[in-house]
């Protein structure tokens, strides 16, 4: 049944010896052993030993089933499926899927049995040009959807791993409140003057009543160091692209509504016009128009047009004033100076 | 835009005597921590003016327009502007003699390229000096950060090229009787750049300055442009029109007083600006490469997990540069 059994056909004794040895299977389908397959390409050449078909190292695959005729066909069936990955619905009916998985049948039978070998790879090559980019979405698609089943099995192992740590701790919580309920119990009977046995009653009641807590608390304590699959505003950690649900709206409190103001621009000079009102102006005669690419890209004249203006006649009311900081110092000190004076 | 600008907040003045009086303050904070052992007229032999180091600084504005003009790839006439505009407001601060002006003038360049976004790498850039190059990109990248301290880290200088056109385009569209206001372009052109330097861009918006250089140029042609100016321009307020008018005037007759700075005097002041310039600053005085030595060795006993006590070289060398300044 496991590894015992199987022999390797080149050094027949190794197998029996060793149970732990793994048995690589290459790609004409026969198995090989791990220290027969490096002894192989130590030597440099390569054939296999059953069928003397010309061997690579990188064709050797660790063998997952008993019979390595079945890994073969796991093999090809792999490679195969990588191209031909039409899902149901590629097709408009249903008979036109099964004849397409039946198809794909063919083929794979073809190339395990080697029946016919050199037309199969010619319809494969025909497939595989014709449906290129069909593949390559599928393809994608494919992979998004190992990305959400893969974050959906994380999100279950962290609540997992999380639950079991939660009884883990809620136990040791127990036993630090019984160890301190008993410490504290014999403190009283060491240093209180009250009768024995009321103090000892009185203990097994408030024992009784934290063991009726114990439970709820446990309840809703339930996860104190919890990695949360949320952010703080509810939306979740981690790719999702189809989330399904939408935030719920809060709740509107009266507020004042928006209100637009434009915003206002102090030009200190003549206001240079609008830019929506520059081609009715006639500004664009005078400058350079905007090429094909420009235009692609989002630029336009106006835009150029109307800095130009704005740059022109802003400031031109200015009147000269000191901002620096030596002036300003200096104009300070003058003051001082005056009012000392 | 420059209505709200850091340039317009932060680095104008009220006119020229407000410039001179700037200048005049680092000049004489120079001298008296320098000189403070001297007499004032043993100062008065040693250290410039502050009429001789502005000849001195415009000759280097001269220099850094040559260099601009030969650099290679062709140089944009904003960035030869913004250069300008960042030595002319790092001296505004500083006396000339305190750093070596050769250096600042290329790491202007240098920034003024980074900053118009005129795209040249430190090899392209030596590539256009003489002498070592290495040594020259070491300078300018010491000097980066002092410029940029210096110029209290506001960058953006808005230069009149771009309201020049804008006022052209307005010009022909608006004002059409005036044909073809190209013509007036190689007067702008030469105005503009004998605007650079003056200290006008220091106290008149940049609008303001291309307007200067528009009329100024369509007289020189015998042209008139008086009626863009006050019917189209101006047309709503006509008090602002009386200063605008008070402006341009007083730009074109500082333009018109500028005066290329003769050979030999620059020479004279070279040779004086040698004797009396700050040696911690000046990369091939002999106690600055000292200095420099000294850092680099105390760098490197850092390395070898040894860590300075109170009386090691570096503390000593500080003392030595601070003694230095009180030292005639």
């Amino acid at each position: 049944m496991d590894g015992n059994d199987q022999t390797c056909p080149k050094c027949k004794t190794t197998k029996y010896r060793n149970p732990a040895m793994i048995l690589m299977v290459n790609a004409c389908g026969h198995a090989l052993c791990e220290s027969c397959v490096e002894l192989i390409f130590a030597k440099g050449s390569a054939a296999c030993p059953e069928c003397k078909c010309a061997l690579r190292r990188q064709n050797f695959r660790i063998q997952l089933f008993e019979d390595p005729a079945v890994d073969k066909e796991v093999d090809i069936r792999k490679r195969i499926l990588k191209e031909f990955n039409k899902r149901q619905e590629d097709f408009s009916t249903l008979r036109e899927y099964n004849d397409y998985l039946e198809e794909v049948e063919n083929i794979i039978f073809n190339l395990v049995f080697d029946v016919d070998s050199t037309n199969t790879n010619k319809m494969i090559d025909n497939y595989k040009k014709e449906n290129k980019d069909i593949t390559m979405k599928n393809r994608n698609r494919q992979s998004q959807e190992e990305i959400e089943l893969e974050e959906l099995l994380e999100a279950e192992k962290a609540q997992q791993s999380e639950k079991a740590n939660s009884y883990v701790n809620a136990e040791l919580e127990e036993k630090k409140q019984k160890h301190k309920a008993r410490e504290k119990l014999i403190d009283e009977l060491m240093f209180s003057d009250a009768d024995a046995k009321s103090i000892v009653a009185s203990h097994v009641q408030a024992t009784a009543a934290l063991a009726k807590e114990q439970p709820k608390a446990a309840a809703q304590a339930g996860g104190p160091v919890v990695k949360s699959s949320k952010f703080s505003s509810g939306i979740q950690i981690g790719l999702r692209q189809n989330t399904s649900s939408f935030l719920p709206i809060p709740k509107q409190q009266d507020l004042p509504l928006f209100h637009y103001s434009a915003p206002v621009f102090d030009y200190n000079g003549p206001s240079p016009p609008a830019i929506e009102v520059l081609g009715k102006l006639k500004y664009f005669a005078n400058i350079r128009a905007a090429n094909a690419t420009e235009r692609a890209g989002g630029y336009t004249e106006a835009l150029s047009c109307c800095r130009a203006l704005q740059e022109a006649m802003g400031g031109l009311f200015y009147i000269p004033q000191s901002g620096h900081k030596t002036a300003v110092a200096a104009s300070a000190e003058e003051t001082d100076d005056m009012e000392t004076a | 835009m420059f209505a709200t600008s850091t340039q317009r907040s932060f680095w104008m003045f009220k006119d020229e005597n407000d410039v001179s009086n700037a200048r005049l303050s680092a000049n004489i904070k120079y001298i008296s921590s320098r000189g403070r052992n001297m007499t004032a007229e043993e100062r008065e032999l040693h250290f410039l003016n502050v009429t001789e180091e502005k000849i001195l600084i415009m000759s280097y504005e001269y220099q850094l327009r040559d260099f601009c003009r030969k650099f290679l790839p062709p140089m944009p006439r904003y960035v030869i502007g913004t250069a300008l505009h960042y030595l002319k407001r790092f001296y505004v601060n500083n006396s000339v003699m305190d750093y070596p002006p050769k250096e600042i003038l290329v790491t202007c360049v240098y920034l003024a390229c980074k900053v118009e976004e005129f795209n040249v790498s430190m090899d392209q850039f030596v590539g256009n000096l003489k002498g070592d190059r290495e040594k020259a990109a070491s300078i300018i990248l010491n000097n980066e950060l002092l410029l940029m301290q210096q110029l209290d880290y506001q960058l953006t200088v808005h230069n009149p090229f771009r309201p020049l056109e804008g006022l052209m385009i307005d010009m022909k569209t608006r004002f059409p009787t005036f044909s073809d206001p190209e013509r007036l372009r190689s007067g702008i052109d030469e105005f503009l750049e004998q605007v650079f330097y003056t200290d006008a861009i220091l106290i008149y918006s940049p609008s303001q300055i291309s307007l200067a250089a528009i009329i100024h140029s369509a007289s020189t042609s015998k042209e008139n442009v008086d009626e863009y100016i006050t019917k189209i321009l101006f047309s709503e307020d006509q008090k602002r029109l009386l200063n605008l008018i008070e402006a341009v005037k007083k730009i074109r007759v500082m333009v018109r007083n500028v005066q290329t700075p003769h050979r030999d005097v620059i020479k004279a002041l070279e040779k004086k600006l040698q004797l009396c310039c700050n040696p911690d600053n000046n990369s091939e005085s002999p106690a600055f490469k000292k200095r420099m030595k000294q850092s680099f060795d105390d760098e490197e006993s850092f390395e070898d997990g040894q860590y300075p006590d109170a009386n090691t070289d570096q503390v000593r060398s500080m003392l030595m540069g601070m003694s230095e300044m009180g030292k005639i």
